[in-house]
C-alpha cells in the first residue's frame, strides 16, 4: 500500500499522542521508546524518536518515498496513572496481533483516556489507610494509627485541591506535608498515645516520589542518563518540598 | 524471633502498597496482586532483620523478590511489570532513616558550642543519611534490573514471531 502525506501526518500524530500521554502517565523512557516503536512498527513506518521529560520529537519516515515528517509535542502535565500505562502497553499487542489502522487506535487511546479514576473518597480513604499502615510498619500502635490515617487523609485532600487550584506542584506538596504534620504534630503537642513522633514522621510518608526515584534508576541503567538525572532531581524536589512542611510544622510546634 | 509480629507487618505493608496502588489508578484487577506483592515483599524484608541481616541487605531482598514476582505477573494480568512493583515497594521506602537525618542536619545548624555531642550527632545524622540513600538505591535496583534483564526475553518474541509471518 502507498503512503499518501494524510496517512503520514495522521500516524505521526497519533505516534506523538501516545508517546506523550505515555510519558505524562509515569512510564519509563525505555517503555515509551519499545511501545511507539512496536506501534509504528505495525504500521510499516520507520520513526526516530528523542524522548525528553517536558516534550517528544518525532521523525516518521516513509520506507518507500523517503519522505518524512518530524514534529514536537509537549508532554501534559497530569499525574501518575497507571491504567493509561497499562492500557497502552496492552493495545500495542493488539495493534501488532490484529494489524489495527490509526482510526482505531486512535479511538482506543481516546476510551483509554476516558476511563475513570477511582471515587475520591476512595482514594482518599485508601491513601489514608496505607499511611497508617505506614504508621503500624515504623511501631507505632493505638491512637497513632488514627492519628496517621487523619493527618495522611487531610495531606491528601489539601494537595488536589492546591493542584486543582493550579499551584505549582512543588508547592502543593508543601502545602500538604505542611497540613499533615500540623496535624500529627498536634498529637505530639498533646501527648497522645505512646510515641507519637512515630504518627508524626509517617504521616508525611504518602507523598513520598516512588515513581520518579524508581524511573530515574531504570532509566539511568537503561542508558537514558539525562532522563534520569532530570526525574532524579524531581525526586529530590519533592523530598524538599516534605522536609520543608515537616520542619515548618516542627518549629511552629517546637517540638 | 516473634513470627506473629512479622506477620502483622507483612501484613500492613501490603496494606500501604493497597493504598499507593489506588493512589497510582491501577487497573482493578490487578489489585490484589499488588497487596500480595507488597505482603511478600514485606515479609522477606522484615525475616531478615529478624535475622539481623543488614537493613540494606534486607530491603534488597525484598525489592529483588518484588521485581521478580511483578515479571511475572505482568504476563499474567496483561499489565507492564511497573505497574505491580513501583507501588509494592513504596512501603519499604526509608521514611524513618531519611527523617532522622533531616533532624539531625537541622540539629548541625543549629549550634557547635558543644564538640563531643556536636560530633555525636555528626555520626548519627551521618549514619541515618547513608542508611536513606543506600536503602533507597537497593530499593530501585531490586526492582529495575529484573525488568530490564526480562526485556530482552520480549524483545525476542517480537522478533521471532515478525520472522514466522
Amino acid at each position: 500500500m502507498v503512503k499518501t502525506l494524510k496517512d503520514i501526518q495522521e500516524a505521526e500524530a497519533m505516534l506523538l499522542n501516545v508517546g506523550t500521554l505515555l510519558m505524562s502517565s509515569g512510564a519509563s523512557t525505555g517503555r515509551v521508546r519499545t511501545t511507539v516503536n512496536r506501534i509504528a512498527d505495525a504500521l510499516g513506518f520507520n520513526i526516530e524518536l528523542l524522548i525528553t521529560n517536558r516534550s517528544l520529537m518525532l521523525k516518521v519516515i516513509d520506507e518507500e518515498t523517503n519522505h518524512f515528517i518530524a514534529s514536537l509535542k509537549r508532554t501534559s502535565p497530569h499525574g501518575v496513572n497507571f491504567r493509561i500505562v497499562s492500557g497502552i502497553s496492552r493495545m500495542s499487542w493488539r495493534v501488532v496481533e490484529e494489524n489495527w489502522s490509526i482510526p482505531q487506535i486512535n479511538e482506543e487511546v481516546e476510551r483509554l483516556v476516558a476511563l475513570p479514576h477511582y471515587p475520591r473518597l476512595v482514594i482518599l480513604s485508601s491513601v489514608a489507610l496505607a499511611g497508617s499502615s505506614f504508621c503500624a510498619l515504623f511501631g507505632g500502635k493505638g491512637i497513632e494509627l488514627v492519628v496517621a490515617f487523619v493527618a495522611t487523609f487531610l495531606g491528601l485532600f489539601i494537595r488536589q485541591e492546591s493542584l486543582k487550584k493550579r499551584f505549582n506542584p512543588y508547592v502543593s506538596i508543601f502545602f500538604a506535608s505542611f497540613a499533615a504534620s500540623l496535624l500529627s504534630g498536634l498529637s505530639v503537642k498533646l501527648g497522645l498515645g505512646k510515641s507519637p513522633d512515630i504518627a508524626f514522621a509517617t504521616s508525611v510518608l504518602f507523598l513520598v516520589p516512588g515513581v520518579p526515584l524508581i524511573n530515574s534508576f531504570t532509566d539511568m541503567i537503561d542508558g537514558n542518563i539525562l532522563n534520569g538525572i532530570v526525574r532524579g532531581i524531581h525526586g529530590l524536589i519533592i523530598a524538599f518540598a516534605i522536609a520543608l512542611g515537616l520542619l515548618c510544622a516542627k518549629f511552629l510546634f517546637n517540638i | 524471633m516473634d513470627f506473629i509480629n512479622i506477620l502483622e507487618k507483612g501484613f500492613w505493608a501490603g496494606l500501604a502498597a493497597l493504598g499507593f496502588a489506588i493512589l497510582f489508578n491501577v487497573p482493578q484487577r490487578t489489585l490484589l496482586v499488588i497487596w500480595a506483592m507488597g505482603a511478600l515483599g514485606g515479609l522477606l524484608k522484615f525475616l531478615l532483620l529478624g535475622l539481623e541481616i543488614n537493613i540494606v541487605l534486607a530491603s534488597l531482598a525484598g525489592a529483588s523478590l518484588i521485581g521478580i514476582l511483578s515479571v511475572y505477573a505482568a504476563h499474567n494480568k496483561h499489565a507492564p511489570p511497573l505497574v505491580f512493583s513501583i507501588p509494592s515497594v513504596i512501603p519499604m521506602v526509608p521514611g524513618a532513616f531519611a527523617y532522622r537525618m533531616m533532624l539531625g542536619c537541622m540539629e548541625l545548624v543549629g549550634t557547635s558550642s558543644n564538640l563531643e555531642s556536636y560530633l555525636k550527632t555528626l555520626a548519627e545524622t551521618t549514619n541515618n543519611g547513608l542508611k536513606a540513600i543506600f536503602i533507597l538505591i537497593a530499593l530501585s535496583a531490586g526492582v529495575a534490573i529484573p525488568m530490564l534483564v526480562t526485556r530482552k526475553d520480549t524483545f525476542k518474541r517480537i522478533k521471532s514471531s515478525v520472522e514466522q509471518e
